[in-house]
């Protein structure tokens, strides 16, 4: 459903919302969302954070510093708002899975683990 | 830390509402389910030699009962609520013959099974009275 | 036509969610211990299990969500991990236990150890959840487990129960000492069927079928009719246990046990029925155990998932079913007797059951997801109810296992 000027989101429409690309293919969650201080004072959405570091951040922020020790930023990605094009329980995104970091994940694990079993429709 | 302060009260009042003993002494616990199995082991020899059950059944399910009843005499001197000496000693000479019968089931015809199932059923029986 | 034949849904649900190697252990303990004196508990489960699966039903046909997706966005990530935690302890235990009951099944009718038999039964539950498209998994082991109707036969042919025996389906016998036994059951039977693996899965299984708000007669009629006749298998072995097995001093604390009853019914066909039913029972339960877990985590991290896609399309969930399945292997093969695991794995959920169940006390009620068919009155106190009766078993199951030791 897309944004009206009359509605007002709050984060918690946005967190934890299902991520869905072009072709309807799902990606994964938003962990977090990153704000940006503008020169008049207010913070504007900027990003939409998807990994292993955000949640952890949102149990507890210490548990953040551990696994971002043990992850080194490999597995949080980082979405533009400007890339969402429908707003509601589901995003969904203007860019089709390969655009996507996060939407490469499935491939990868059917390329490296999954080919080798049969069956898998390699 | 609720669970710790209400635990103590509840089990007070279960004990006190029911009037009666909520458990058993491990002793009591551990013989009175061997007796149910060399119960259960008697019942599937018979059973094989009826008929009622074919021996692959029947081997099959021997090998549940022993791993149920493996051990048992290494258990039995040390366990809390072990009563006198000779009684434990009358059960683990029953216990000897009846394990040997359920770690070897002879589930042919020409053998001697009938001697095999009353020395389970003489197990199972005194297993069963120790328990209470 | 085709909604008609999609009742087999409730029917897997029920042979598998229903009877499994828990509520089998469960029921066989029971009867043989304690006659007829816990069919109220086996009553009060099914009331309660077949209400929650109709709420779930009608909650993924309206509002088109699961219930793990409802739990992540509606209660956010930090409750998510609650519910996920439990599952993921609770349902690696059921699994192994499940496994076991198709081991043991197919030992006793080959004559095979259970242990050697145990990775070729992890085997076949892994090629039904790789390839089999959903359709199979939904009926094959429900035709199969349809052999749970000849335990009534069984009942049947022994005679039925005698009138002393009937007696203690009111006034049950504890002996002394026994109290905390009989509790623990209590517990041990409400954890075992009030499983939340099977709320996942219905809930994935109704957005797998498409259903819509045009479903919901069709979901009443699958939650009562299909519950029911799990119940009506279990309370049939908790009368065998009660006839046949209390009599001989018997505890049904293994599985093969349980099926002599049978043999005395039936001689060894009965014993064989016993074998194939425990075996569907226990295949059921195992793809359940294994996708409701799966489903949980890929729907709870937003990932691709379903059963009518190939594993590449789906491949972070199909790669969590495979781990599963080798943690399952792992424990299995430590030797632990799966009656005993089962027994084990219904202890945990039911300490865990007022996490998994609180959330469709807010989700049923919500018009977002629900529009008009939010709870009625009844329902709401219903899950009050259930609720309640999850918090006591949950306090209570843990002390009363170490004072039972186990069971």
């Amino acid at each position: 459903m897309p944004i009206t000027d009359d509605q007002i989101f709050s984060i918690r429409d946005i967190i934890d919302s299902q991520l869905e690309t072009r072709e309807k293919r799902r990606i994964g969650r938003v962990s977090d969302i990153e704000a940006i201080w503008q020169e008049d004072g207010t913070l504007v959405l900027s990003s939409l954070v998807i990994g292993p570091q955000a949640l952890a951040g949102r149990i507890a922020s210490p548990i953040r510093s551990i696994v971002r020790f043990v992850l080194r930023d490999r597995f949080d990605h980082r979405i533009p708002l400007d890339d969402v094009e429908d707003f509601g329980p589901t995003l969904r995104l203007r860019g089709s899975a390969a655009d996507y970091p996060v939407g490469q994940s499935d491939a990868w694990i059917a390329n490296h683990i999954l080919r080798w079993i049969p069956g898998s429709g390699h | 830390m609720l669970r710790k302060r209400c635990a103590g009260p509840l089990l007070l009042v279960l004990l006190t509402v029911t009037g009666c003993q909520l458990t058993q002494s491990a002793f009591s616990r551990t013989v009175g389910n061997a007796g149910a199995v060399f119960s259960a082991a008697s019942t599937t020899l018979s059973y094989a030699h009826e008929g009622k059950i074919t021996s692959a059944y029947a081997q099959a399910s021997f090998v549940n009962y022993q791993s149920e009843l493996d051990g048992l005499d290494q258990q039995l001197p040390s366990q809390q609520g072990a009563p006198d000496k000779r009684t434990v000693q009358h059960l683990l000479d029953l216990y000897r013959p009846a394990i040997q019968a359920v770690i070897q089931p002879c589930l042919e015809e020409s053998c001697h099974w009938q001697a095999q199932v009353a020395a389970l059923n003489r197990a199972s029986q005194a297993f069963l009275m120790a328990g209470g | 036509m085709k909604k008609w034949l999609s009742i087999t849904l409730g029917i897997v649900t029920a042979t598998g969610g229903f009877l499994d190697a828990g509520t089998i252990a469960t029921s066989g303990e029971s009867g043989a211990r304690f006659g007829l004196g816990l069919i109220w508990a086996c009553l009060i489960a099914t009331v309660a299990i077949i209400l929650l699966v109709e709420m779930m039903g009608r909650f993924s046909a309206i509002s088109k969500k699961t219930y793990a997706e409802a739990i992540r966005e509606n209660f956010g990530f930090k409750f998510y991990l609650l519910p996920l935690l439990s599952e993921v302890i609770a349902e690696s235990i059921l699994l192994a236990a499940e496994i076991g009951g198709i081991a043991i099944a197919l030992s006793l009718m080959t004559g095979i150890s259970w242990r050697i038999l145990f990775p070729p039964a992890a085997f076949l539950v892994f090629a039904m959840a790789w390839r089999a498209p959903f359709d199979w998994i939904e009926n094959a082991p429900a035709l199969l487990g349809l052999v749970t109707l000849s335990f009534i036969v069984g009942i049947i042919a022994l005679g039925g129960p005698s009138h002393q025996l009937l007696s203690t389906l009111w006034k049950p016998e504890v002996k002394q000492g026994e109290l905390a036994d009989y509790l623990y059951l209590v517990a041990a039977t409400l954890g075992a069927t009030i499983s939340p693996y099977l709320l996942y899965f219905y809930s994935s299984g109704a957005r797998e079928e498409h259903w819509t708000s045009n479903s919901l007669l069709l979901n009443r009629v699958t939650a009562i009719v299909g519950m029911s006749f799990g119940s009506l298998g279990s309370i049939a072995l908790i009368f065998l246990g009660a006839m046949v097995l209390q009599p001989l001093n018997m505890q049904g604390s293994s599985l093969g046990e349980l099926g002599l009853s049978m043999a005395k019914a039936l001689g060894p066909f009965g014993a064989l029925l016993f074998a194939v039913a425990l075996f569907a029972t226990c295949l059921g339960a195992a793809l359940e155990v294994v996708l409701g877990v799966s489903y949980n985590i890929a729907q709870g991290f937003g990932w691709e998932w379903g059963e009518d896609k190939k594993p590449v399309e789906a491949a972070r969930f199909n790669l969590v079913l495979i781990i599963f399945l080798l943690v399952a292997v792992a424990i299995g093969l430590m030797g632990i007797d799966p009656l005993q695991l089962a027994l084990a794995g219904s202890t945990v959920i039911a300490l865990f059951l007022p996490i998994s169940l609180f959330p469709f006390l807010v989700l049923m009620n919500d018009p977002q997801y629900l529009r008009d068919k939010t709870n009625g009155r009844f329902s709401n106190i219903a899950i009050i109810c259930i609720l309640l009766i999850a918090f006591v078993v949950a306090f209570v199951s843990i002390p009363l296992e170490i004072l039972s030791g186990g069971g």
